[in-house]
């Protein structure tokens, strides 16, 4: 392929054997703004891959590219073996389903998810076979007489699921799959999507601006910040130890604190000395770490309690450590950096406001950044 | 059931509640409400008494003597049930071919952006913009050379010049609205740009191509000047009947027939607003999102599979 304006692309790697989905270079231009650029990704026939990254990143954009619903300006899409990258969207072998589900609303249940076979011009009988299948696989059986108008948010996305693994795809592309829903039908679709994949075992592309989302259900998760596509990881290589201080910011980790390298190869920060892996030249670090990583401890850094953060499914404290540049704990003395730290309290365990709690973390549990 | 005052409270007083416009205005709306009526029913039935009267003089308030006559040629397949038939054919003829001929060009436009988008929507509504005698009279010439002057072909092309800049201006408004979401979904389960059209789109829009047949239809039920340059009298429509009876001074077949030439677009247009209503809401209301799943399937048995 070669990118408008004539310009040869760079000579692309060849796919990987075994991988239901292959991108290389991919590049595709938001018009006047900046579009994706360079992205690769591989994932294997079966495995689920996520995309993460903040709104506006282009995350839709990646998919409806790979399922040829815009164009690229650069790079191949591979699946199954085949590039794909020239052909019209009906004939990649890759089903794109929409953040909320279309169905057709002149088609009942039954006819929407006999669409695709109908489509390729399936025998009625296989048809009449395959359909209530389906409809089982997302414990739908029975309702096939029933109009999308009369389903709830959650049954019209199984039926969205069902209806994209009746063509048999390689590759499901799911846009967002969870974000519109409330908690409780969040979990009834992820059990749905984790049912039709065991049907056929087709690669799952998801992207999502949610991080649980992606670790519940990606086997690797990659983000996409800055028009580029970090290398897919398993989430709790991702989650513990992001691969850059931008990534980590996106991740959101509770506590970025800075430091500094020392000749000796140590870590100096405000919760102490750690030696940082792989080593880090000397000079100005940042170290982050999760709220949970963040433990009381007898003999830690001394920590007054500030407020208190109640979230859905855990709560957390925050405080300022009461330490100077020496890392010498004192009460009187104004910090010398920042030294805001959030923690995670257990139900039985909160502490008040104003209390002061030793503190500690697991060197294993941070994560070292140098600055220059 | 009533409950008595509670020992040493105070008793609230009873808060004022609004029991609706002044009287006033209640008596505005009820003679705009009035005038409304009167203009929708007045002339009908000023039509229906006129078509029906022997003889009707002032100061009368009511026609004095009474015939069916109008009404009897109406039934006896006259010249008035001639026109109305050419009329309904044409009509039908020119709202079916506009639609098959507009809806693409609806949608082309709805796709443009920017300036483009603007001067082809201005190009595509000009014919119908234009005076329908100067449409005439720049197609006669061509419709005598092709020897379509005199001819209910004819006669249906001409009707479709503004009949297509109308609906192609609908369907520019019907393709902008239309959810294209649905398109895409359909391309990638694997649905070629026909079936998409076939399949999806058309019997999506089946309301809306019903009122653009009707649209098409009421821009030619009443078409005049197009009729009697390019039809040359030798295509006789009802509009073309009123013309003629006003000018013979039959007050009586003329009524009768102005009457048809009111009823039937009135008819069309509730039947396909209602269509469009219809067509518009979801069949029943949708369950709630979060409503659980039944447990067991619903007894309605799937489901007839056509072929």
């Amino acid at each position: 392929m070669t990118a408008p304006g004539g310009v040869p692309d760079r000579p692309l790697p060849a796919p990987a054997a075994n991988g239901a989905l292959d991108v290389r270079g991919l590049a595709v231009s938001f018009g006047s703004h900046a579009g994706l650029a360079q992205i690769d990704l591989s994932v294997a026939a079966g495995e689920r891959f996520a995309i993460v990254g903040a709104s506006g990143a282009g995350k839709t954009s990646l998919l409806r590219a790979i399922a040829g619903l815009v164009p690229c300006t650069a790079g191949r899409v591979v699946i199954g073996g085949r590039d794909v990258s020239a052909l019209p969207p009906e004939r990649r072998d890759a089903v794109y389903l929409h953040q909320v589900p279309t169905l057709f609303p002149h088609l009942t249940v039954f006819e929407n998810v006999a669409f695709p076979m109908r489509v390729r011009g399936l025998g009625r009988a296989e048809i009449e076979r395959r359909v209530p299948e389906m409809l089982a696989a997302v414990r739908l059986a029975g309702f096939g007489a029933r109009s999308p108008q009369t389903l709830s948010g959650g049954q019209r996305h199984r039926v969205a699921l069902a209806r994209a693994m009746a063509a048999r795809p390689s590759v499901l592309l799911l846009d967002e799959p969870l974000s519109s829903l409330d908690p409780g039908l969040r979990e009834e679709v992820r059990e749905a999507i984790l049912d039709v994949q065991h049907v056929d075992r087709p690669a799952v592309v998801l992207v999502t601006h949610d991080l649980d989302d992606a670790g519940l259900l990606a086997d690797r998760v990659a983000v996409l910040l800055d028009r580029r596509l970090t290398a897919g990881t398993p989430p709790s290589a991702l989650f513990g130890h992001p691969p850059t201080l931008a990534v980590a910011r996106f991740l959101g980790f509770a506590n970025e604190l800075p430091g500094h390298v020392l000749a000796d190869g140590t870590f100096e920060w405000p919760l102490g000395r750690l030696r940082p892996a792989p080593a880090l030249p000397c000079g100005p670090a940042i170290g982050l770490c999760r709220a949970d990583a963040v433990r009381p401890a007898a003999g830690g850094v001394p920590l007054r309690i500030t407020g208190l953060r109640y979230h859905a499914q855990r709560t957390t404290a925050v405080g300022e450590l009461l330490v100077r540049r020496d890392g010498q704990g004192t009460s009187a003395d104004p910090p010398a950096w920042p030294t805001s730290v959030e923690l995670q309290v257990l139900p039985g365990a909160v502490p008040a406001i104003g209390d002061i709690l030793p503190v500690t973390v697991d060197a294993r549990d941070v994560s070292v950044f140098p600055l220059r | 059931m009533t409950h008595a005052p509670v020992p040493g409270r105070t008793t609230a007083a009873p808060i004022p509640v609004a029991t609706g416009a002044s009287p006033g205005w209640r008596g505005v709306r009820l003679a705009m409400v009035t005038l409304l009526v009167i203009s929708a029913v007045g002339p009908p039935a000023l039509l229906a008494m006129l078509s029906a009267s022997q003889s009707w003089f002032y100061p009368a308030l009511l026609p004095t003597g009474w015939t069916a006559d109008a009404w009897s040629a109406v039934v006896r397949r006259g010249p008035l049930a001639r026109a109305v038939g050419t009329s309904v054919v044409l009509g039908l003829t020119t709202g079916v071919v506009g639609c098959v001929l507009a809806a693409p060009i609806g949608r082309a436009l709805a796709r443009l952006h920017g300036a483009a988008r603007h001067v082809a929507v201005a190009a595509a509504v000009l014919p119908a913009a234009a005076p329908p005698i100067a449409v005439a009279t720049g197609l006669q010439l061509t419709f005598v050379r092709a020897q379509l002057a005199g001819t209910p072909v004819g006669v249906v092309l001409a009707h479709l010049v503004p009949a297509v800049g109308v609906l192609s201006f609908f369907f520019f408004a019907v393709f902008t609205a239309y959810d294209t979401r649905l398109d895409d979904e359909a391309r990638s389960l694997g649905a070629s740009p026909r079936q998409v059209w076939l399949r999806v789109t058309l019997p999506t829009l089946r309301p809306q191509l019903g009122a653009g047949v009707g649209l098409g239809f009421l821009v030619s039920w009443g078409q005049v000047p197009l009729t009697l340059v390019i039809g040359g009298g030798r295509v006789h429509t009802l509009p073309l009947e009123v013309m003629g009876y006003v000018q013979a001074g039959e007050t009586r077949f003329a009524a009768a027939a102005a009457l048809l030439l009111i009823l039937l677009p009135i008819v069309l247009l509730l039947v396909a607003s209602a269509r469009l209503v219809r067509g518009s809401a979801p069949a029943s209301a949708p369950a709630p999102a979060s409503a659980p799943a039944p447990a067991s399937a619903p007894a309605s048995a799937p489901t007839r599979v056509s072929a």
